[in-house]
This record gives structure tokens, C-alpha cells and sequence, in this order.
């Protein structure tokens, strides 16, 4: 074993050239033809035989979240919070829940599920979607509830397409699989109608989890869309914390501050502030409240569920996750439940701005009519709320 | 009388053997039920925080639950061991390290390179028999992490820069080039989130049960590869005398700055090996928030089994059935994941603060412990090794 140096060296360096080949070559070895279709779902197997009960007071219900924490104030635990009010309304046990350390838990937790005789299997986030997929194909006796996984990308034979050509009708295919989408640029237009109307100077700021968010980037194109509704000359300036799934676009408070700390020094007249970046977005208020600008919230009433900033936050931009998901349990309970994309808008009251709470008195007379004008508009399908490259963020 | 005598000593020996095995086994035993101890506490205690009714008994039926979802069935086992193999990787990754006196933190960013190289490899090949596109996708993979480990080796081995620092830093990098590369040059056209094509042919074939890949068996070839390695060659020789006493080494003639690049390669490409393990043999492709805490449970599977290649396989059962069985506890006892976390920390507490625990508890090691398991406490600002 007697290795020079040099040697060592050399086989060393010839170890990154070869990494580095090999996920360079890749980029132009991608192309799916060269390859046999994969099957994403190998090692999915179906539990025992199972078949929906009858008598839904009985039936046992799972969530399964995505990685973080059930109490994020936020995504998971407003889902979750649908879950134990549809079994309330059920009559059912009180939900039980399930938080993947990482991604390899993704496939083993809901297989728990299925492997324990569970009656309906919410799964949380779209990086859920493909074992969702495959459970739900595998396991025709089976509910699953997906939340923000539309549209279900299938194959004409039912699997999870992995080369996104979505050929499949997932509503036939798969009839036990309710996915429920939000339209997020809805509820961001309403947002910036608050925000166009509250601006002094003119200039507003929304900061984004991650470009890649589709989602994040929805809520902001509305944002804008509907602050330029009440005033054409407005400016808004969006950012985004992130270009990748880090944990720094959702999970990183204190990172989220000094991002939106630069981001006032760079855009001094901003003030109002619309954070679209989950806990990182928390850190977003904070540095609002810090700086005497008014912030807006995200997806649930963050007045309520982060009180820590309540001395800025005007209003937040909703997405209704409790209600909803509650509403698709108990339209399972009730045979009514309708498989494939669900999306929710403000035609089903599914989205909207919350209530002012102490900032009541400066929203007027004539911004809550635009609101309620902007809301009756969409609820007639007659306002367009984002542009053609509709949740397409910036390169 | 000569059938007496044998007869005492083959007592006294079985007493010697027993001595012995107890002292190997008492730290990492007493470590195991204090932290199940204070993980029962902890329990205990949330349950009165969240005013729901009492029930003492709900720290057994937790560990009832994980005990079940680990081993409770076939397939539960089979999981387990899915989840152990690639801690015996990391394990190895870090205990081989420690041998050598030096503190591998960056099992993680070996692990992530590994995968990220085992992935990228393991698509270009998809298409091709398994028999070629499996080993091309796991040299690739062990050349990643061989490489993410060279750097520090390197590093220490040219500027004295301590491993403890330069790898904790490479594992933001290795996250940080995942991320870029899964939302760039790999990320799938057309989806929606950055997510790698599918390895395909590459992935490891399933041999026992529902998701039973042969990366266990590898595993277990592994811990008696690096067992020989260790043991039985001259470099296993040389790695341990370093790590022993770096100026006796040195003045035996060998030359501890090949010894530092060479084990750290090693190290780094059986974390490597780890990350293969997970990407080929579990999730088939990549996120570009990739990434599982086995390179830093490793750590505590190394510690563990005192660097013990043979320690390494029951110190990562314990970890994988932990790990394979908190699905079940959550869903059975209400126990979030996180109690798992608190167990492997207070393992990992206790076996820091061995010398304490040794004189609380006034247990005698037949050797100084520090002699046979370098831990954190010597290897840590240890550049004397030059």
C-alpha cells in the first residue's frame, strides 16, 4: 500500500474530473427517449384488501405533512387543522399526523398508513405528489386528500409521468385521489389593492420564498396586478430570497430579516411589505415592523398566528387550507367527493384578504369598495388576476 | 487434580471474557437506557403541558409503538434495514477517521456528494443492462465522496487547516451544489420542481420483500472489509499508530500527511458509499432539498461503537429502528419524530461525557478509554499531527 503523493493527488483529481463529467454529461444524455420509461413507483405495493367503511364515525384518518414541523403557524398545521375539523364533522377519531424527517421518509410514512388500515390519507405539499399518485393508484380503496399537488401529472395508464407529458386523465384513472389546488393570484390581487391604497410613496415590495415556487410566484403576480388596478403608476418590486428548495426560501426566520433589512436599504421608499416565503417570511415582518412599514401575510391570518408582528401587519393574502381540506374530508364522508384537480378561488369563498383587526381604521370607505368589486369580479370569472406566464417566476 | 485445575481456569477465564465484554458494552448500554429514560420524561412532561389527560403509561406505549413499526413485521424488519444500511456507511465514514485521529463532520457533504455524483451518473446509464449501470453509478458515487473528502485531507495535510472546520464548511458547499445542479443542469424540463430523472436501470435491485435492496448486504460486506483494512494491512496498521500517537508514527517512519489525505479519501468515500446507498437504492432521484441527517447520525453510530468496525452494525440497527420506527410511534402514540432526535442526542451527550459517567457511576474500563476509542476530546485541536 505504498501510494506517492503525487499519486494520491493525481487519483484524487481525476476523482472530481470524473464527478463533475458525469453530472455534466448528463445535461445532454437527457433526453427520455434514449432511456426506458422509469417506474416512480417501484416499491409501492398495496396494503391488505381495503375497502371505504361504510359508517365514517369509524373511519381512521392520517396526514402526512411535509418535512418541518406540524406547528409551523403556516402550510402544515392549517392543513392539519382541516383534518381534525372534517373528522370532527365525521364523527371519526381525531386525525393522527406524520412529519417526514426527509425525503426518503416520503414513500415509508404513507405506507404506514396504508399498512395500519387507515380509511383517508392527507398528504401535505407538492412534494408529495408522486408517492401520492402511487398510493393512490395502488390503493383503490383508499382516500387520499392532497393539498397544492394539482395538477396531477399522470400517464394514460395512471402513473406518476415523469417526463411531465400529463397525457393521463387522473379523474378516471385514479377516482380515489382529491387534489385541491388554490389560486393564489387571486387572493394576492385583493392584497395589493390594500397595499396600492396604504403606499405614501408610491413604491411597493413583495418578497418570495423561491422563483421556483409556483404558488409564491401566483400570489405576487396578482399582487401586482391588483395594486396597478388602483394606482397604474405604482411601482412594485418583487424578490425572491432564493432560486432553489433550500431551507433558506421557507424555513429560515433570521435569514429571511437580513434579506428583507437589504432589501429596504436597497428600495428605501417601499412601505408595505407582502411576504410570500412561509417562516423565512416571518423574518420579512419582522424587518417591516422594524423599519415602521406595513407588512402583509401569507396564506392564513397572520395577525392571529404571528402576533409577533401584529404592530405592522395590515391584513394577509388567504388561502382557506383548514376549510377546504375539511370540506373534502366530509365530502368523502358523504359520497360526494370529486377526484383529480380541485382548484379553489374566490367562486367557493376559497380565498381572500383577512380581517384588518387593529388596522380597521385605515382601510376606507372606498379601498373596501374596491375590494368587494375586485372579489364580486372574479367571483363572475370577469378579472383577470395574472398574466399569461402564470406562476412562471423570473429566470 | 489436573481436571480441577482446568476447571478453575475455564471459570476464571469465562470471568475474564465476561469482564471484558462488559466493559466494551457498559458505556454504550448505559448511554442507550439513560436517553430512552429521559426521552420517557420528556414525554411524560409535554403530556402535563398540553393539559390533555394524563396517562403515565403513554411512554410505553410509544416505545411499544416504535418497537413495532421497527421489527413488529416482515416488512417493518426489512424497512429497518433499509434504514440501517446506509448508517454502517457513515459510520464506517467516521469511526475510520477517528481512527486515525481525526473528526470526519463532513460525513454529511460526502454523503450528499455521493449521491449527487451516484444520481447523475446513474441517469446517464439508465437506459444501459443494470449489470453496467449499477456499478458505473456507485463508483461514481464513491468517487464523489472520496473527492468531498480529499479536500479537507488535503487541506490539513498542506496548511495544517483543522478537518473540524473545513469540513463542516464543505457540507454548506456540498448543499449549496446540490441545489444548484438539481435546479439546473439535472432538473427535468417541464417540471414544475427541480427534480432529477429517474436512475432507472442504476437503481438497486430488491431482493428481500417489498423494498429490500442489496445495499444491506453491501453494508455488512463493508464493516468486514474496513474490519481487515483496519486490522490486517499495513496502511490499517499505520492509520491506527497515527491516530495513536502521530509522533511515534512519524518517527517509525511513516508519513502521517499521506496517512491524513489518504484517510480522509477513504473516509469520504464511504459516506460516499452511504449516499449511493440512499439514492440508488431509496429515492431513485433527487430534490434539490435532498439531504437526510445520516451523515450526522453517523457520527453518533461511530461514537457509539467506539470506532469499532464490528460496533458499527448493532450501533446502526439501533439508530435505523429508530429511525424506521417512528412512523408508527407518530401515528400510534402521538409522539412526534422529534423524540427520536432527543434519544440520539442524549446518546451522544452521554458517550461525550464519558470519563464523567465512568466515575459516577464508578465503572473501571480494562484500558483508558481514551486509548481505545479516540473521541472528540482528542481529536479536537489535534494539528499536532504534523
Amino acid at each position: 500500500m505504498r501510494i506517492r503523493p503525487a499519486g494520491l493527488a493525481l487519483f484524487a483529481g481525476m476523482a472530481i474530473v470524473l464527478s463533475a463529467c458525469s453530472s455534466s454529461s448528463t445535461g445532454n444524455a437527457a433526453s427520455p427517449s434514449a432511456t426506458p420509461p422509469p417506474d416512480p413507483c417501484a416499491g409501492v405495493t398495496a396494503g391488505k384488501a381495503h375497502t371505504a367503511p361504510t359508517d365514517w364515525s369509524k373511519a381512521k384518518i392520517g396526514v402526512v405533512t411535509d418535512i418541518g414541523t406540524l406547528n409551523d403557524k403556516n402550510f402544515n398545521e392549517y392543513s392539519f387543522k382541516g383534518a381534525e375539523d372534517g373528522a370532527t364533522a365525521l364523527g371519526a377519531a381525531a386525525p393522527q399526523s406524520v412529519v417526514p424527517k426527509d425525503q426518503s421518509d416520503y414513500k415509508k410514512d404513507i405506507q404506514t398508513y396504508v399498512d395500519q388500515g387507515y380509511d383517508i390519507i392527507t398528504t401535505v405539499g407538492f412534494n408529495l405528489a408522486t408517492p401520492t399518485t402511487c398510493f393512490a393508484k395502488a390503493n383503490p380503496g383508499i382516500w387520499f386528500v392532497g393539498v397544492d399537488q394539482s395538477p396531477i401529472c399522470v400517464t394514460p395508464q395512471g402513473a406518476p409521468d415523469t417526463t411531465f407529458a400529463c397525457k393521463g386523465d387522473a379523474k378516471t384513472l385514479i377516482p380515489n385521489y382529491v387534489s385541491l389546488a388554490f389560486q393564489e393570484d387571486q387572493a394576492g390581487y385583493l392584497a395589493g389593492i390594500v397595499a396600492a391604497s396604504l403606499s405614501k410613496s408610491g413604491e411597493i415590495g413583495a418578497i418570495g420564498g423561491t422563483t421556483l415556487c409556483a404558488p409564491c410566484v401566483r400570489y405576487i403576480q396578482g399582487y401586482t396586478l391588483g395594486a396597478q388596478s388602483v394606482n397604474p403608476n405604482i411601482k412594485v418590486t418583487p424578490a425572491y430570497v432564493t432560486r432553489d428548495f433550500s431551507a433558506k426560501a421557507f424555513q429560515d426566520q433570521a435569514g429571511g430579516k437580513a434579506f428583507a433589512e437589504n432589501y429596504l436599504t436597497t428600495n428605501p421608499k417601499v412601505d408595505v411589505l407582502f411576504q410570500v416565503a412561509g417562516l423565512t417570511g416571518n423574518g420579512v415582518l419582522d424587518a417591516a415592523c422594524a423599519k415602521n412599514i406595513y407588512g402583509i401575510g401569507v396564506d392564513v391570518d397572520q395577525y392571529l398566528s404571528y402576533p409577533a408582528a401584529d404592530k405592522c401587519i395590515v391584513t394577509s393574502a388567504e388561502k382557506k387550507l383548514q376549510k377546504e381540506v375539511s370540506d373534502a374530508l366530509k365530502a368523502i364522508g358523504g359520497g360526494t367527493a370529486v377526484a383529480g384537480d380541485n382548484t379553489f378561488n374566490a367562486k367557493n369563498d376559497a380565498i381572500g384578504v383577512s380581517d384588518f383587526h387593529d388596522k380597521a381604521s385605515l382601510i376606507t370607505a372606498d379601498t373596501k369598495a374596491k375590494l368587494a368589486a375586485a372579489f364580486a369580479a372574479m367571483k363572475a370569472g370577469t378579472l383577470t388576476t395574472c398574466p399569461t406566464d402564470c406562476g412562471v417566476g423570473p429566470k | 487434580m489436573t481436571g480441577a485445575s482446568t476447571g478453575a481456569s475455564t471459570g476464571s477465564r469465562i470471568r475474564d471474557v465476561t469482564g471484558t465484554v462488559w466493559a466494551i458494552i457498559a458505556l454504550p448500554l448505559i448511554a442507550i437506557l439513560l436517553a430512552f429514560g429521559v426521552g420517557a420524561v420528556i414525554i411524560l412532561g409535554s403530556e402535563l403541558l398540553v393539559g390533555e389527560p394524563f396517562d403515565p403509561l403513554l411512554p410505553l406505549t410509544a416505545y411499544a409503538a416504535l418497537l413495532q413499526g421497527a421489527f413488529g413485521s416482515f416488512d417493518a424488519i426489512v424497512d429497518t434495514l433499509v434504514a440501517t444500511s446506509p448508517l454502517v456507511f457513515g459510520g464506517l465514514a467516521v469511526a475510520i477517521a477517528f481512527k486515525a485521529g481525526l473528526f470526519n463532520i463532513g460525513a454529511q457533504g460526502q454523503f450528499l456528494m455521493g449521491a449527487l455524483a451516484a444520481v447523475a451518473a446513474g441517469v446517464a446509464v439508465s437506459g444501459q443492462p443494470p449489470y453496467i449501470a449499477i456499478p458505473i453509478a456507485v463508483v461514481a458515487g464513491v468517487l464523489g465522496g472520496a473527492a468531498t473528502g480529499f479536500l479537507p485531507g488535503f487541506l490539513k495535510a498542506v496548511s495544517g487547516a483543522h478537518e473540524v472546520v473545513t469540513t463542516i464548511m464543505l457540507n454548506y458547499i456540498a448543499i449549496s451544489v446540490l441545489a444548484a445542479l438539481v435546479s439546473g443542469p439535472l432538473k427535468v424540463p417541464g417540471s414544475p420542481s427541480p427534480v432529477t430523472y429517474d436512475v432507472g436501470n442504476a437503481g438497486y435491485p430488491v431482493v428481500i420483500g417489498r423494498d429490500g435492496h442489496i445495499g444491506i448486504f453491501l453494508a455488512v460486506i463493508a464493516v468486514f472489509v474496513i474490519r481487515w483494512l483496519l486490522y490486517r494491512t499495513t496502511l490499517g496498521f499505520e492509520i491506527r499508530t497515527a491516530g495513536a500517537n502521530p509522533d511515534a508514527a512519524a518517527y517509525a517512519g511513516m508519513r502521517p500527511r499521506r496517512l491524513i489525505v489518504l484517510t480522509m479519501v477513504l473516509a469520504g468515500g464511504l459516506a460516499g458509499f452511504a449516499g449511493v446507498d440512499v439514492a440508488l437504492g431509496l429515492t431513485h432521484q433527487m430534490t434539490s432539498s435532498f439531504g437526510t441527517t445520516v451523515g450526522f447520525d453517523a457520527i453518533a453510530v461511530a461514537l457509539l461503537a467506539r470506532s469499532e468496525p464490528i460496533g458499527i452494525l448493532p450501533a446502526a440497527l439501533l439508530f435505523g429502528a429508530m429511525r424506521s420506527g417512528a412512523s408508527l410511534m407518530q401515528i400510534k402514540a402521538g409522539i412526534p419524530v422529534e423524540l427520536v432526535d432527543v434519544i440520539q442526542a442524549t446518546i451522544l451527550l452521554v458517550l461525550v461525557a464519558t470519563p464523567v459517567i465512568r466515575r459516577v457511576l464508578h465503572l473501571r474500563g480494562t484500558q483508558n478509554p481514551l486509548a481505545t476509542s479516540p473521541t472528540i476530546s482528542r481529536s479536537y485541536g489535534s494539528e499536532s499531527v504534523l
